[in-house]
């Protein structure tokens, strides 16, 4: 049954997705996009948040390296409050290979990366943490991202154009007629229920699911998942991002964002994109590598280890892994199979995501009849919160939190949540201490179409996402929510039930780390919720 | 260069019990202290063994220690010192006017500050949840701006727990503090110690009490053993029980206080903020340890060392790489099964122990660490605590229980 219409359909709710989608938005063309799950619940929010400035490709991939720079300058122009402009050294300890280095700032300057070479001392002044084994250190542009909330701004800024997107709403049969692509069949994944979306052209942008979509049309899209692993400290180990100056490999960059670390990252070659799972030799490798850049690594507490996975696109005859091209590739399948009305997008990486989206419509656009420019670069994805609404705000929690509630909300929300504070003073209530998250925040993100359950209300919110890691917040987060939300939104139906699943799922990402300081963690939670509060129930 | 009978390292509930039990055998105790073990995140209560390998409530403590596995502290321990430490507890907590109640042979239960049932041992008389099982009505009190104590919630997980059949009813006590934003169940505590704000609190709850009641509150019954628990009851004419609380509890620290009030009677010397860092070992002996203090390191000599440091979770026991567990003073043998398809249970609340924390120092009968081979490592040093090897405290409710005992037998062997 067709139940709606979009000039355009795109498939996927990453960072590619969300691109292309406000790229056509400000273009005027009519699209929506569909995500299977929440938004950005693959690579787009589980990789480093490293800005690349490029240098990580001088040497290798000149074009990319370019392609960087230009595009983490429009980034941090345009999406001031997702980017942390910390700048990036790049450093050589001990047993690096000496010749790595000279190609390396030639390649930088060729692709326009500027470079500062530091002396030691004056390296290990910005960085003291960092190893005493140092023997070069160079500064780059090197920036940390929140590839989360860009990708939130990103469908924010597409709303204003007219843009759609759904969430929950998977993508199970693409309808053919002599040739052409018709329409598609989705499942709503909340209420079951399927039905047809009408569209002119479909894009796959499905990241390392992009294979599964194209086949689907009985088309081949050689996409090969690589899994990355990651580790989060719950310190900020340095100030900048530190890469190591050798030929690109593993566990070789650390990333601050906020109050953490994150470093990674591993590359291997998976069948199943869903397979997150992380062992010890992945960790144990990312530590031992992690460690030659700050000697003093596993004294660090780590909060968690996660994985996510790239979309590699191989083409024919060529190996996936860390070797295979971090380029994009625009694939028409008109052109390529002659099947008219999809076209697929694979290949990328978060810094170039704009950029990939730009060159992937004004191949899209003119194919509608649309010859408007690409003006993403242009514009600010989401307009400043006022300073009068931060201003109103600092009167109600503390002003630590007004910038992260203002980035999280964004200039429409923002002042309803502090309308919602002045007026009712117990949603003011700080529920996590950590992300600073009120009452108040909760109640408003809640009401978003995109809010299903309250696993999305905590993405949204951050809510028990920071460093205690839920040891603080989960007791009281689930006696407010179940207040708030009880049998309104999914996965909320009784206090006990809510803390030990959101308990559980902090734990996945702690179970692979289980040594050092996170052992102390393990037993602290365990004896507060186990012991303490008994939540398995007591007459067993 | 000072030089005791018993040098005993940790001051959570095993170190403070193992330097009691020492003291009470006429030594000359030194107790190194640094941190407050577990106290403000246990509530003080003390737990024997509140389920079996099976994962079912244990009615008998004393029965269910039996079927234990031989690896487990309280079968190294034994019986009769596992019996005599709890009078030993019994004894001294009545003598500072604190009394715990409880035995071996039956379950105390506690209400938590969620509102579960949760099975113990030996309990201050402010927290016997029992009171609540014949009471046709519990009313459950709320302070306004407190945070962790969500009368909604327990209200909701006791009714599962005591049946549909009682009423339940929430009273919120606003104790007008104004310009504090958040309160926390220790800044009740300490408005309750104080003549003001006891009236102010029993007058807003009088009209709640009543026949056939129990008061339920958070734990904030003042700072000073029962004081304030004793002339509510009175005041109000009705029974009130405390819940367990968010760290750090109330109980935990009256608990401690009054422990620290009998070291101090039985002339112990406590050494203050001192991390003891290693260990000079003679032959089959330990000497002395170094320990770290304010200004400089400084050594303690003694003919007897209890190691009671608290395992992973204080940092007697660390490690920093997958399968290299150590215990980090005396350097004793340390068992952990650390094979990655069981180290960690998948689930975090399960039906199963979890293997990580069952690792720890193996000892014989007498506490002392021994080797694979079951060879003594060192002959005058003692463990106690949670540096034991052989139990998953979170899974049996048998932390204090274990540190008790321990300590005990450390103390006495």
């Amino acid at each position: 049954m067709v139940k709606e219409k979009a000039t355009v359909v795109v498939v996927g709710g990453g960072a590619t997705g969300v691109g292309i989608l406000r790229d056509l938005s400000m273009r005027g063309i009519d699209a929506l996009l569909i995500e299977k799950l929440d938004m950005v619940n693959g690579a787009s929010s589980r990789y480093h948040g490293l800005l690349h400035s490029g240098a990580r490709y001088a040497v290798r991939d000149q074009e990319a390296a370019k392609e960087c720079i230009e595009e983490n300058t429009i980034l941090r122009r345009i999406g001031k409050s997702c980017v942390e402009a910390t700048t990036g050294m790049f450093v050589q300890v001990e047993g690096d290979d000496p010749d790595f280095v000279d190609p390396w700032v030639k390649g930088c300057a060729e692709s326009g990366i500027k470079t500062r070479e530091l002396t030691k001392e004056e390296a290990l002044r910005m960085e003291p943490n960092l190893s005493r084994k140092l023997i070069r250190a160079f500064e780059v542009p090197d920036g940390a991202i929140d590839g989360f909330r860009m990708s939130w701004q990103n469908l924010q800024s597409a709303a204003r154009y007219g843009g759609r997107y759904k969430t929950y709403t998977e993508l199970i049969k693409i309808n053919v007629e002599s040739g052409t692509v018709k329409s598609i069949t989705v499942r709503d994944n909340v209420t079951k229920e399927e039905y047809d979306i009408e569209c002119e052209i479909l894009v796959n942008a499905a990241g390392p699911w992009a294979g599964k979509v194209a086949e689907m049309a009985g088309l081949e899209c050689s996409v090969s998942p690589s899994k990355g692993t990651l580790i989060a400290f719950n310190q900020r180990i340095s100030n900048r991002v530190v890469n190591r100056l050798r030929k690109p490999s593993n566990g070789d960059i650390f990333v601050p964002h906020g109050s953490i670390t994150i470093l990674g990252t591993s590359s291997i070659t998976i069948p199943d994109p869903e397979d997150t799972s992380t062992s010890w030799e992945e960790v144990e490798e990312l530590m031992k590598t992690g460690e030659g850049v700050f000697e003093h690594l596993r004294d660090y507490r780590i909060l968690r280890v996660f994985a996510g996975s790239r979309p590699l696109y191989v083409p024919k005859g060529a190996d996936g892994g860390r070797n295979a091209s971090r380029g994009f590739v625009t694939l028409d399948h008109e052109k390529e199979d002659g099947l008219k009305g999809m076209m697929t997008i694979c290949g990328g990486k978060f810094t170039t995501y704009r950029l990939m989206a730009e060159k992937f419509c004004d191949v899209l656009a003119p194919k509608l009849g649309n010859t408007a420019k690409c003006r993403t670069a242009e514009e600010d994805l989401v307009p400043a919160v006022s300073d009068a609404d931060k201003k109103a705000a600092r009167q109600y929690f503390p002003a630590y939190g007004v910038n992260l509630a203002a980035t999280r909300l964004g200039t429409e929300k923002f002042p309803e949540v502090v309308k919602t504070l002045k007026e009712n003073p117990e949603s003011r209530e700080i529920i996590c201490e950590c992300e600073n998250v009120t009452m108040a925040e909760l109640m408003r993100i809640a009401q978003e179409p995109t809010s299903h359950s309250i696993a999305d209300v905590r993405r949204r919110t951050r809510l028990g996402m920071g460093t205690c890691q839920g040891n603080y917040c989960a007791l009281r987060s689930a006696a407010i929510v179940n207040k708030l939300f009880k049998n309104k939104l999914e996965g909320c139906n009784d206090s006990l039930s809510d803390m030990k699943n959101f308990l559980q799922a902090r734990w996945k990402g702690i179970t692979p780390v289980m040594a050092g300081k996170t052992l102390r963690e393990a037993e602290m939670t365990r004896g507060m919720y186990e012991v303490l509060f008994n939540v398995n129930g007591g007459r067993r | 260069m000072s030089k005791s009978d018993v040098v005993v390292i940790g001051n959570g509930f095993a170190g403070l019990m193992s330097a009691l039990v020492s003291a009470d055998q006429g030594k000359k105790v030194t107790l190194l202290s640094y941190g407050a073990g577990t106290f403000p995140l246990n509530s003080g209560v003390i737990d024997i063994l509140g389920y079996d390998d099976s994962g079912k409530a244990v009615a008998s403590p004393a029965q269910a220690i039996a079927a234990l596995d031989a690896e487990h502290p309280y079968k190294k321990v034994g019986t009769q010192a596992l019996e005599e430490s709890v009078k030993f507890f019994q004894d001294v907590v009545s003598s500072e006017g604190f009394p715990y109640i409880g035995s071996l042979n039956e379950q105390q239960w506690v209400i938590t500050g969620v509102g579960t049932l949760k099975p113990s041992c030996l309990i201050p008389e402010s927290m016997q949840g029992s009171k609540c099982f014949d009471a046709s009505e519990i009313v459950l009190v709320g302070i306004k701006g407190l945070k962790d104590f969500y009368v909604d919630m327990v209200a909701e997980n006791l009714a599962k727990e005591l049946g549909n059949d009682k009423k339940y009813t929430t009273v919120i006590i606003d104790i007008d503090r104004k310009g504090a934003r958040d309160l926390t169940t220790r800044d009740v505590a300490y408005w309750l110690d104080s003549e003001a704000g006891y009236k102010d609190f029993v007058s807003k709850l009088k009209g709640h009490a009543g026949a056939g009641k129990v008061i339920l509150v958070p734990q904030v019954l003042g700072t000073k053993g029962n004081t304030v628990y004793k002339k509510i009851v009175s005041d109000l004419g009705c029974p009130v029980v405390e819940t367990t609380a968010m760290p750090p509890s109330i109980n935990g620290l009256r608990l401690r206080d009054v422990l620290l009030s009998a070291l101090k009677k039985k002339g112990i010397r406590v050494i203050e903020n001192c991390k003891a860092e290693k260990a000079d070992i003679s032959g089959s002996k330990a000497v002395s340890v170094q320990a770290g203090g304010e200004v400089r390191t400084q050594t303690y000599s003694a003919d007897k060392f209890i190691l009671a440091t608290g395992g992973f979770y204080s940092g007697g026991i660390t490690m920093r790489d997958f399968g290299k567990a150590k215990e980090v003073i005396f350097g004793l043998p340390v068992v952990a099964d650390c094979v990655e398809e069981r180290w960690v249970n998948k689930q975090l609340f399960s039906n199963q122990k979890q293997t990580f924390a069952k690792a720890g120092v193996r000892v014989d009968e007498t506490l002392r660490g021994v080797d694979e081979s079951g060879n003594v490592a060192l002959e005058n040093v003692y463990v106690a605590g949670r540096n034991l090897s052989g139990y998953d405290f979170c899974f049996e409710h048998s932390g204090n229980g274990v540190a008790l005992a321990s300590a005990y037998k450390a103390a006495k062997a």
